[in-house]
């Protein structure tokens, strides 16, 4: 019993603590936290890893060139491989501290699914980083809530839409997904696509291993055995180089059209073989042509090789973009302020339908607080300079073409698309 | 039907070769010790652990390739014997004869130190060391490329299976272990050193677990949480072959692994729960299994 | 009476502090929460039966909380209750086979059932939400919907008063010939078939009891957390609520509670130090079996605190 007094008392310590870090709120604070949500632990953190990297240099140089505002940044960095439970509790722990103002939550879909209420009670900017799930805005608002990078929508129909022009001819596909929302939306909206645009297209295999499943074998004889012409996987992190790794050995890549759609984030881990259609989930490759034009881009995915020996891949940029998406904000809203520095509400406020030049491209957030960004794809190639395939025969989809309007189901409005639609897209290798 | 029976057929076995190395160390550790070990599945992953890292390091030394093979059976003999005489001597001898609680409790303390351990020593991501897979190639079965180390490993699962059945038989040492599962009292007052055969018991249940583990690395890759999730399948495939049955343990491997396997093929969204409701139906109507029976002796 | 004082005390205590530093509401009803599922385990220990699944109590509870405010029920009290009364009558069906066996063979058939339930609730994604499990919309009370603090709070003191009741009740059942029987179970169950108690009906009573608690616990855990997962089914969670009955004592009422808040308070200010927080729990239940049979609460009261197992 004396031990729990202790505690209490140790407890009502931290509460004065608390109670003092709020008073001074509205001036110009030390410093500006910032709590950053991504995996770092388990198989997952080959996509997790690349985002906290990025993080870690974006913040680097922000604050040598002097911070936001004159205030420079502070991340408290969280673990999502820790479970769900464990990341809504440090949410309410970081956004309980008056010290954190802006939150960069989640990297999993299901994580922003359960973090959405939350936000909403805490009323803390949050900027949804990389989880894509079109269910996060479908029935509810979340005024705090908002993604830059878009949803999945845009994404997987780019997917069915570049996978038809390169392959007209496809039949019989199967499906590899993770067993979670990112997993299913993808498979439903690819689904819906093929169901649109390609009608005698049949799904001989659907599978959803369990998010971490180390060993694909099984799923690996059983798509062998459904003889599809092409093999869809939204796959990810340490899950997609263990699926590439067992299933090129026993020559599933050769037999079928291979989409990995997360497959850039894995290309300088793992031997993806050419001819494999990969992509980013939005704008955000280091060396697309844009890219490559940018100067700023080209300097931070240089930092990026000299600090942590690879190029920043996808969820890189995604990470790094999240930070100027947030500089935005915070420069939008001070201007209003004049100078004075902006309460929670207020860099919220300033978020809502911001347009921002991101290393990659363009965001704009609409009213539901998605955002919309252009969708690039390709196949994978050899070329020279690199020793890892990179992505070659790319096309440029503009996001507002994909992104089905504000408050429709996705689904429905997919199957209402007219016929031609396909033929009004550009066509694979006129992004150069 | 034919052309899928044969690939559900090396599925189902190269599935079932993995979980049977774990669950036959469990169900000889109960036959012996008759203690429930919970920590048994951390054995597992730490074994794949050892062996990923230490493949690595052959590869990264520049050694000849073909000794990633060596390497596997070695990293887990070193799990053995580093953790089997030590846990034994420390912790579980303490509990013999105690209630099944103090048991469970007791491994269960050890499985939460051994998970954190792991996160020490061997950091909190992937490893991947998939040499042995490389080097074997493939081959054709039913119209499906399958690897020649998943082959192996049928043909190492059905070596162990044998092995381990001709040393209780056959060996001093076997029928010393046989004698005490059969009359632990007995055995002591003949003059056994029952000590000695529990510490014997528990490395070998120790190195099993870890054997899979090492071998199941070059295909699977080894990454945190895979202790946990190895422990529940091996108490599955024990409890339905029985708790302290070898041969049983080996039969209920090929239920279980056939189950998932069916599953994936038919009925995806059943997979994760198939060994399960396996186990549930099996002890339902045998709660002691589907080899037990109180009359023959067991092991 | 000295208990009754001595547990009324440090339920005062937690009140204070809980009261007094609002940011600590959330760990301590998500303690208690844990404690009364915990306090089921306890019931169970008395017997001398070890379960590893009785999670599945705790996320029957959880995930009927969530269904029913899916389905428009929102009022706190109400989900508590309905709540119960599911995972109760669950209790009830899985106990009835569950009190044949004994031992290791009782632990294994609630790990399967548990498992079983654990695989369903990850795999059946357009019922339960699969591995992202379900939100849990914010409860009312009597038609008012509070905001975030009112809220804590309401379900902080409710927490407390609900701890209150049962450990009355369970006090009570402890106390009463079919509590007296469980611990005879225990030390000698055919001595009590010859004193014709139907051993069977003893241990389905313990058993109801106890998944009626671990749904209790479950349904507040939904509520506090606004979000419930298949996770909370798994094993090892099943493992964790053993680890707080025994590290808090099964000899009272208190000790599951003492052993929950303690684990909380103790995760919360270690978690600030070091990430081998399992290393610490794992080292504190063996030194607490080998050197502190009767738990935490032992080091209180002395004479009553039976053996932890």
């Amino acid at each position: 019993m004396d031990g729990l007094k202790k505690y209490l008392g140790l407890a009502a310590l931290g509460l004065s603590m608390f109670g003092s870090a709020l008073a001074y709120a509205q001036e110009k604070p030390a410093s500006l936290g910032i709590g950053v949500f991504s995996f770092t632990s388990g198989a997952t953190a080959a996509y997790g890893m690349p985002g906290r990297n990025a993080a870690e240099l974006m913040i680097e140089q922000i604050n040598a060139a002097g911070g936001i505002g004159g205030v420079p940044l502070k991340a408290t960095y969280v673990d999502e491989g820790q479970g769900t439970e464990g990341v809504i509790a440090d949410f309410r722990k970081l956004a309980g501290d008056a010290e954190n103002q802006v939150m960069i939550a989640a990297l999993s879909s299901g994580n922003c699914m359960a973090l959405a209420p939350l936000v909403d009670q805490l009323k803390i900017p949050t900027v949804g980083w990389n989880c894509d799930t079109h269910q996060l805005f479908a029935s509810e608002a979340h005024p705090y809530y908002f993604r830059p990078n878009g949803n999945t929508v845009p994404e997987f129909m780019a997917y069915a839409l570049y996978m038809l022009s390169v392959k007209p001819d496809a039949k019989r596909i199967a499906i590899i997904n993770p067993d979670y929302a990112f997993g299913h939306d993808a498979a439903n909206i690819f689904k819906a696509a093929l169901k649109a645009f390609k009608p005698d297209a049949e799904i001989v295999a659907e599978l959803f291993p369990k998010l971490g499943a180390a060993t694909f074998q099984t799923e690996i004889s059983r798509l062998t055995a459904a003889r599809p012409d092409v093999i869809f996987s939204n796959l990810w992190g340490g899950d997609l180089e263990n699926f590439v790794r067992q299933a090129a050995p026993r020559g599933l890549f050769s037999m079928s059209q291979a989409v990995l759609a997360l497959g850039e984030s894995s290309l300088q881990n793992v031997q993806i073989p050419e001819g494999v259609i990969v992509g980013v989930l939005g704008d955000g490759w280091w060396n697309s042509p844009d890219a490559a034009a940018n100067e700023e881009t080209q300097k931070f995915a240089a930092a990026y090789k000299e600090k942590f020996g690879s190029y920043p891949v996808f969820p890189s940029m995604k990470m790094a973009n999240s930070f100027l998406f947030i500089k935005k904000a915070y420069e939008t809203a001070l201007e209003k302020n004049g100078g004075k520095w902006p309460s929670r509400d207020e860099v919220a406020e300033a978020m809502k339908g911001s347009v921002v030049e991101t290393f990659t491209g363009t965001t704009t957030v609409r009213e539901d607080n998605d955002g919309v960004v252009d969708q690039i794809i390709g196949t994978t190639v050899k070329v020279e300079g690199f020793d890892f395939p990179v992505l070659g025969n790319m096309v440029r989809y503009s996001g507002e073409a994909l992104m089905p309007p504000v408050g429709e189901d996705p689904i429905e409005w997919i199957g209402k698309l007219p016929a031609d639609f396909p033929a009004s897209l550009p066509q694979p290798g006129s992004y150069k | 039907m034919l052309q899928v029976l044969i690939p559900l057929t090396v599925d189902a076995l190269a599935n079932a070769a993995i979980i049977f190395f774990v669950a036959v160390g469990l169900t000889l550790v109960f036959s012996v010790l008759r203690v429930l070990n919970v920590a048994h599945g951390s054995f597992y992953s730490i074994g794949a652990y050892a062996a990923a890292s230490l493949g690595l390091w052959v590869v990264s030394a520049g050694l000849p390739e073909w000794l990633t093979f060596p390497a596997l059976v070695l990293s887990a003999a070193f799990v053995a014997a580093i953790f089997g005489p030590f846990v034994e001597h420390l912790l579980i001898r303490w509990t013999y004869g105690k209630s099944e609680a103090l048991q469970i409790l007791v491994t269960f303390g050890l499985f939460l130190i051994l998970e954190d351990l792991q996160r020490i020593v061997f950091g909190v991501n992937s490893l991947y060391e998939d040499t042995p897979m490389r080097l074997l190639g493939s081959t054709m079965i039913g119209g499906i490329v399958y690897l020649n180390y998943q082959l192996l490993l049928i043909a190492l699962a059905i070596l162990t299976l044998v092995g381990l059945k001709l040393m209780i038989s056959h060996t001093r040492m076997g029928k010393l272990i046989a004698a005490v599962v059969a009359d632990r009292e007995i055995s002591q007052a003949l003059g056994i050193n029952t000590n000695r055969i529990f510490m014997l018991a528990f490395t070998l249940g120790v190195f099993l677990a870890a054997l899979g583990g090492a071998l199941a690395t070059p295909t699977t890759g080894v990454s945190p949480g895979l202790g946990a999730d190895t422990m529940v399948l091996a108490f599955a495939v024990a409890a339905i072959g029985g708790l302290g049955r070898i041969e049983g343990a080996a039969v209920a491997a090929i239920i279980v692994a056939l189950a998932r396997v069916l599953a994936i093929y038919y009925a995806p969204e059943l997979d994760a729960v198939a060994p399960y409701l396996v186990m549930l139906v099996v002890l339902l109507v045998r709660p002691y299994g589907l080899f037990h029976t109180d009359t023959t002796r067991r092991i | 009476m000295r208990m009754f004082l001595l547990g009324l005390a440090a339920l005062v205590i937690v009140a204070i502090a809980g009261i007094s530093a609002p940011w600590l509401q959330f760990l301590l009803s998500l303690a208690i929460a844990k404690g009364l599922a915990a306090l089921g385990v306890a019931i169970l220990l008395r017997a001398g039966l070890i379960s590893i699944g009785h999670a599945m109590f705790f996320a029957i509870g959880a995930y009927a909380t969530a269904f029913l405010t899916r389905n428009g029920i929102t009022d706190f009290v109400s989900l508590l209750i309905l709540s119960t009364l599911i995972a109760t009558a669950a209790g009830v069906v899985v106990g009835a086979f569950m009190v044949r066996y004994r031992a290791i063979f009782f632990a294994m058939l609630n790990l399967a059932v548990s498992m079983v339930l654990f695989s369903l609730l990850s795999k059946l994604y357009n019922i339960t939400g699969g591995t992202d499990g379900m939100r849990v919309a914010r409860a009312t009370f009597f038609g008012i919907a509070p905001g975030e603090q009112t809220f804590e709070l309401i379900v902080f003191l409710t927490s407390l008063v609900v701890v209150m009741l049962v450990g009355f009740a369970v006090s009570a059942y402890f106390r009463s010939p079919l509590g007296e029987a469980l611990k005879a179970v225990h030390t000698n169950e055919i001595r009590l078939e010859y004193i014709s108690i139907p051993v069977w009906g003893v241990l389905l009573v313990g058993y109801t009891i106890s998944a009626a608690l671990a749904g209790l616990g479950g349904s507040f855990a939904a509520m506090i957390i606004g979000h419930v997962l298949p996770e909370m089914a798994f094993w090892t969670e099943s493992g964790h609520l053993i680890l707080v009955a025994v590290l808090g004592g099964i000899g009272g009422v208190a000790g599951p509670f003492i052993g929950a808040i303690f684990l909380e308070l103790v995760h919360t200010f270690a978690a600030s130090f070091t990430d081998a927080w399992s290393m610490i729990v794992g080292a504190a239940l063996l030194f607490v079996i080998f050197f502190l049979p009767s738990g935490l609460y032992g080091l209180i009261n002395k004479k009553r605190g039976g053996s932890a197992v």
